[in-house]
């Protein structure tokens, strides 16, 4: 291939939305129904719609009974139990309160909600929604007059004096080079999960490294560390049940492990696995029968009307029974399986990010934006969490957007920039020698999966993993594509490094255990020092790592030690 | 996951060249052939088995068959070893 066989385009639109699934989707529609005049458009590396995490997994919308459960109520329980006190815990009671609100905008927008409430902790319930949400939303988007590019990826965003003024990309199919010029853009390319989990497999960061790379700050990148338990033979992941996980000689481990109100899924769960393992007493089973959520794991697919999804939540559950043995089974074998999910390009309260004209919206920025404290992002330990809060970023962030983009003029482009990063972006294209991603991708996966490396760390740990990631950054000056699926998938690699590279030697500075975040050698959490976020961001090409203090005394709770 | 080795069945009789197959892979293992009007399973080393392609196909043209055993979430005792009772 030769550099002249590259075409390029030039696009101008008002609104640019990058990516295509819910939170894209939601702020797309919410830009048109406030400002019907702007132009807007979702540009996806793959097809808006189908893309994304909302459609691949339960089906689940965190509800609030608001006759009976107030902002402040939840809130309370979600500081102490979740948050570790890190939350914006005024945002979190916005997202509370605008439950019923969000509800009934994603009903009007087509979207299929049976409003049966099932229990899932203290506070809070879930409701059903079909796994055609994106498709409907899509349709919705189309009617209001969204267009739609798909199969192109964004590799960079652009900006003047610190202002968003577009971004750069091409397509995986015939890599024609995209200049997009937008006097706002939405962010909205969901979190960073290196590829490892099947459902979780599209949250591969390009969008965080896009971001990283234009300057923006990143806040709770060292809260990437989502893990769960998974059946050992199918990896299909089990939900609830933690606290009936046994060792090999048939003691449960986890009696104990509901001290208080708990949301589902803890850490504490996975170091229990690690430290059983380490003392020889494994393999871990879980024993499904003993609970009540784990007695008949089918039971989530029937419980709403979804005649949608219902068919491939079948097929998932045969193919995976077929391995697992047969359902009703006495126990089953369990192994952490990491996810990832880290959030963190730094959000405003109107999901504006630290770029002027940049918005972010769902799991790019779940962390970043402070809402929910010290857990990584859905299913984090808020289930149902993933979608809505998707909904509510991008609905409050496209209101803006639709409110201020009339006042606004179209941004200068650089293009002596444009022209630099047309050259960075093709050049392992035109490599003749070099690594795979799939390579390099392989060996992030391998320092990045061992529990005792991400979720249940130590300095010694820490310190090794960033000798490792250290080195692979040498190799990553190296990588090779033979066409435009292998480009993106090189730049996905790259966007991985970068994410650990962050979550690391974020996780190196937070010398204390809070929330999620489980350090074997600072065990406590140190309210004195670390009720802090930490902030990172680049500077003359350097990673830059600073802390902001948790404005604790403007919000409604605080920790015990300052009453 | 990756270096699995999950495959695809393909039964081109049946295909009707909806290109719903094609849309709905959330990361990329099928392209579109727009000369034969067929889907290509260009990548299928990338594929993650969501078996979206297949529930997705009204004719049943698709097949997707996972290899568990080539998935492994690298846990340092996936192997289990000493730490491993009954080994």
């Amino acid at each position: 291939m030769n550099k002249s066989d590259i075409k390029t385009e030039r696009v101008k639109t008002d609104v640019l939305v990058v990516g295509g699934g819910i939170a894209g989707l939601t702020a797309a529609v919410s830009v048109k129904e406030e400002n019907p005049d702007a132009d807007v458009l979702i540009v996806e590396k793959q097809t808006t719609g189908y893309a994304g995490k909302a459609n691949k997994g339960g089906g689940v919308l965190q509800y609030f009974d608001l006759e009976n459960t107030t902002p402040e109520s939840f809130n309370e329980y979600h500081a102490n139990a979740v948050a570790g006190y890190l939350s914006n815990q005024n945002l979190l009671k916005k997202y509370v309160g605008m439950n019923n609100i969000l509800l009934e905008k994603l009903e009007s927008w087509g979207v299929k909600i049976p409003r049966k409430k099932i229990p899932t902790g203290p506070f809070t319930y879930i409701f059903g929604v079909d796994l055609d949400i994106t498709l409907q939303m899509r349709k919705t988007a189309t009617k209001l007059g969204v267009k739609f590019i798909d199969k192109t990826t964004i590799s960079d965003l652009l900006t003047d004096n610190g202002e968003i003024a577009g971004a750069v990309g091409y397509s995986i199919l015939d890599g024609t080079f995209h200049v997009f010029e937008a006097k706002k853009v939405m962010l909205a390319t969901g979190s960073q999960d290196y590829r490892v989990a099947p459902m979780w497999s599209c949250g591969r960061g390009d969008g965080i490294a896009a971001a990283y790379r234009a300057g923006a700050q990143m806040r709770n990148a060292e809260f990437g560390n989502f893990a769960q338990l998974f059946r050992k033979g199918s990896n299909r992941e089990c939900v609830f049940g933690e606290q009936v996980m046994y060792d090999a000689y048939g003691e449960n481990i986890t009696k104990n492990f509901r001290r208080f109100p708990e949301a589902d899924i803890s850490s504490t769960a996975v170091r229990e696995w690690y430290n059983q393992m380490q003392a020889g007493r494994g393999p871990i089973y879980l024993h499904p029968m003993e609970s009540e959520s784990t007695k008949n794991d089918t039971m989530m697919f029937y419980i709403w009307d979804r005649p949608y999804g219902l068919p491939f939540w079948k097929i998932d559950f045969e193919k995976g029974s077929s391995v697992d043995g047969a359902e009703g089974e006495e126990k089953w074998e369990v192994v952490p399986g990491f996810v990832g999910e880290q959030s963190p390009v730094k959000v405003d309260e109107q999901m504006e990010t630290t770029i002027k004209g940049l918005y972010a919206a769902g799991d790019v920025c779940y962390g970043g934006s402070c809402a929910a404290g010290a857990v990584p992002a859905p299913p984090g330990r808020n289930r149902g969490s993933g979608i809505l809060n998707a909904v509510f970023n991008g609905y409050i962030g496209g209101i803006e957007i639709a409110k201020s983009v009339g006042n606004v003029e179209f941004k200068k482009i650089d293009e002596a920039k444009v022209e630099e990063l047309k050259e960075e972006a093709f050049a392992p294209l035109f490599r003749k020698e070099g690594v795979s991603a799939i390579e390099l991708i392989d060996k992030i996966q391998d320092i990045m999966c061992p529990v005792e490396n991400s979720v249940y760390m130590s300095e010694h740990r820490i310190e090794k993993c960033l000798e490792k990631i250290e080195k692979l950054k040498e190799t990553a000056k190296n990588l090779k594509a033979d066409d435009f699926h292998y480009l993106l998938s090189c730049h996905e690699a790259e966007a991985m490094l970068l994410s650990a590279e962050m979550q690391f030697r974020a996780a190196l500075l937070r010398k204390e255990s809070r929330g999620w975040f489980l350090r074997e050698d600072y065990p406590n959490m140190d309210n004195k020092e670390w009720l802090k976020w930490i902030v990172v961001e680049e500077k003359d090409g350097k990673m830059n790592f600073s802390t902001e203090d948790v404005p604790i005394n403007d919000y409604q709770v605080k920790p015990p030690m300052f009453e | 996951m990756i270096g699995t080795r999950h495959r695809i069945e393909f039964y081109a009789d049946k295909c009707v060249g909806c290109q719903i197959c094609y849309k709905a892979c959330f990361v990329d293992v099928i392209r579109w052939d727009i000369e034969v009007k067929k889907p290509v399973f260009k990548y299928v080393e990338d594929c993650e088995h969501c078996n979206y392609c297949e529930v997705s196909c009204k004719r049943g043209a698709i097949k997707v068959i996972p290899d568990f055993g080539s998935q492994s979430f690298r846990q340092s005792f996936d192997r289990y070893g000493k730490n491993r009772r009954n080994d």
